[in-house]
């Protein structure tokens, strides 16, 4: 979908960016199965780490503070609601991933919690970013004037 | 009741669900009305009996239900706008799964007084149901694309209804009409037309959702949507060659357009799914490709239910069943509550791997046993379709289950 708001697509670029850190994680899991990791996949893993720590202070904080309320203003309560449980769920497990795939971390004793914790995090995000893409960026195209378009795109610079 | 415009885009749970639950009960008794009937099937000449009853199941029962339930709570999404009333599409259910089971009832049982109470019920549910796409179209703001083919469908769901009606008073009444020809416009609207048209369009932005793709440029989805409906008109006008080949060349643009987006996917693995939709793109190839033998003369006999076969459990169902394995769990994920459960904890995979096995297995059997003129075959495809069809029913119970589960508070 094409969007003509500024911060649509700002945040729709960060899905994609998003979707493709994760989804090469995905498939490199799941090429490697069971078998103990590399020091390659490793560090795919610790980009992740970093990639969702972000994720989760700028771009989910962005969202809860500028943009949820606007979207429940909206009378879409309830879809702001269901996308603000699904960043407590995803944070809850980037900060164990975090934990687990820190540097000083024994990440080759940890990798069976961490995989699972990998995959399950790729899981949620594509699912919250399916959510997003088909509710609230959409939204924003209707809620947002061009100066307010502005404002929200300054400040989340 | 009906004044209640529903605030959000996203509709109570039990709209959609009591909608694909329907659908996954009719999906069972569809197969079993065929397994009942298996011995006429082959050389089925028209007419009432369990296979027109087995017919009617899926494609009222089956493809229309899912149809509707899903267009009621993805369309508001895509058009971004609510829905104008959850009451009426509460409705709509209400009226249309009584109709099909009284219509394809009084099919099975050679009756047509209960058939037209039936066919009444069902063509009053589809036309407030057209009622409440035709407002959520008319004041729609995103997705013109699927907008636009929306209203195709709108059209099609229109002609369909009134050449439906047209031949049940034939059955009932002995109205005097070209029977041939009617049926002949009543099977191209209902599933080229009204089902194939959503399937389209709905596929524009639901397929790459689901793959985490860019959907195709709007161009080639235009050209898509106006190759098809020319088809369909020549289809109408019985010139059956040229409309056979401008529905293929719509199908390629709109089956080569996706698979150009599913290729430039974000995620990788594609799902199982993705095998049942690539399959009923060849199913449909399939059709128009058996559609054109036959207005040239090069058909095999009894082309015309190998049509059917190809078209509603073949390109349809096959569809319908891709699609809805992936959408169910993944509606159950938003309505599960603050615990937010995967999609993928809430679908159990190996009903659905036991399903595709046993639908693809109906599918084959059904076409060699119909080309074959094998009613053995036939028996033991349609047995196979049944055991498929309760493997997904098994599913479908299990993602409510695990929806059940996790929404039970945790313990303190």
């Amino acid at each position: 979908m094409d969007f003509n708001r500024h911060i649509s697509r700002r945040l729709h670029e960060e899905h994609e960016a998003t979707l493709a850190l994760w989804g090469r994680l995905e498939q490199t899991l799941a090429l490697r199965g069971a078998k103990p990791p590399t020091e390659e996949d490793l560090r795919l893993v610790r980009d992740c780490a970093a990639q969702i720590a972000d994720e989760v202070t700028r771009h989910f904080a962005f969202e809860e503070q500028d943009l949820f309320p606007l979207l429940a203003a909206s009378g879409e309560g309830d879809i702001a609601e269901l996308l603000a449980e699904e960043h407590a769920a995803i944070r809850a497990a980037a900060r164990r991933f975090g934990e687990l795939a820190r540097p000083a971390a024994d990440a080759q004793a940890g990798w069976p919690e961490l995989r699972a914790l990998a995959l399950e995090l790729a899981e949620r995000l594509v699912s919250h970013v399916q959510k997003e893409e088909m509710s609230l960026l959409p939204s924003l195209e209707d809620l947002l004037d061009e100066e307010t378009d502005q404002a929200l795109a300054g400040s989340y610079a | 009741m009906l004044a209640s415009v529903a605030r959000s885009r996203l509709l109570p749970m039990s709209v959609p669900f009591r909608y694909f639950g329907a659908a996954v009960a009719f999906h069972v008794l569809a197969w079993a009305a065929l397994l009942a009937g298996a011995r006429e099937v082959a050389s089925f000449p028209g007419g009432l009996g369990l296979p027109f009853a087995a017919l009617h199941l899926a494609t009222l029962g089956v493809l229309a239900m899912a149809a509707i339930g899903a267009t009621l709570q993805l369309l508001p999404v895509a058009t971004r706008q609510p829905l104008r009333s959850v009451g009426a599409a509460k409705l709509v259910w209400w009226l249309f799964a009584p109709g099909v089971l009284v219509f394809a009832g009084g099919a099975a049982l050679y009756a047509p007084r209960a058939m037209a109470p039936g066919a009444a019920l069902a063509v009053a549910a589809l036309a407030l149901y057209g009622w409440l796409l035709g407002r959520n179209l008319w004041r729609a703001r995103g997705m013109p694309v699927v907008v636009a083919h929306g209203w195709a469908a709108l059209a099609a769901l229109a002609g369909l209804a009134v050449t439906g009606l047209a031949l049940v008073a034939r059955y009932e009444h002995g109205l005097a009409l070209d029977h041939p020809a009617f049926r002949g416009a009543h099977l191209v609207l209902a599933a080229y037309g009204f089902m194939g048209l959503l399937a389209l369009g709905l596929s524009q932005f639901l397929l790459p959702m689901l793959a985490i793709a860019r959907p195709p440029t709007p161009r080639s989805a235009y050209a898509a949507l106006g190759t098809a409906l020319f088809a369909i008109l020549l289809a109408l006008g019985d010139y059956v060659a040229a409309a056979a080949l401008a529905g293929l060349v719509a199908a390629a643009i709109h089956i080569v357009s996706l698979e150009r987006s599913l290729r430039a996917r974000l995620r990788p693995a594609l799902g199982p799914a993705f095998q049942l939709v690539r399959a009923s793109w060849a199913l449909l190839l399939a059709s128009l490709a058996l559609a054109l033998a036959m207005a040239l003369g090069w058909a095999p006999p009894r082309a015309g239910v190998l049509l059917v076969v190809l078209l509603v459990p073949g390109w349809l169902l096959t569809f319908l069943l891709g699609v809805l394995q992936r959408i169910v769990p993944f509606l159950a994920s938003v309505h599960a509550g603050s615990r937010a459960p995967l999609a993928s904890a809430l679908s159990p995979q190996a009903p659905l791997a036991a399903h595709r096995v046993l639908h693809f297995a109906a599918l084959a059997g059904l076409l060699a046993g119909v080309a074959l003129d094998a009613s053995w075959l036939v028996q033991a495809a349609a047995a196979a379709g049944l055991a498929g069809a309760l493997a997904f029913a098994a599913f479908f119970a299990g993602v409510l289950s695990r929806l059940k589960s996790a929404r039970v508070p945790a313990p303190a």
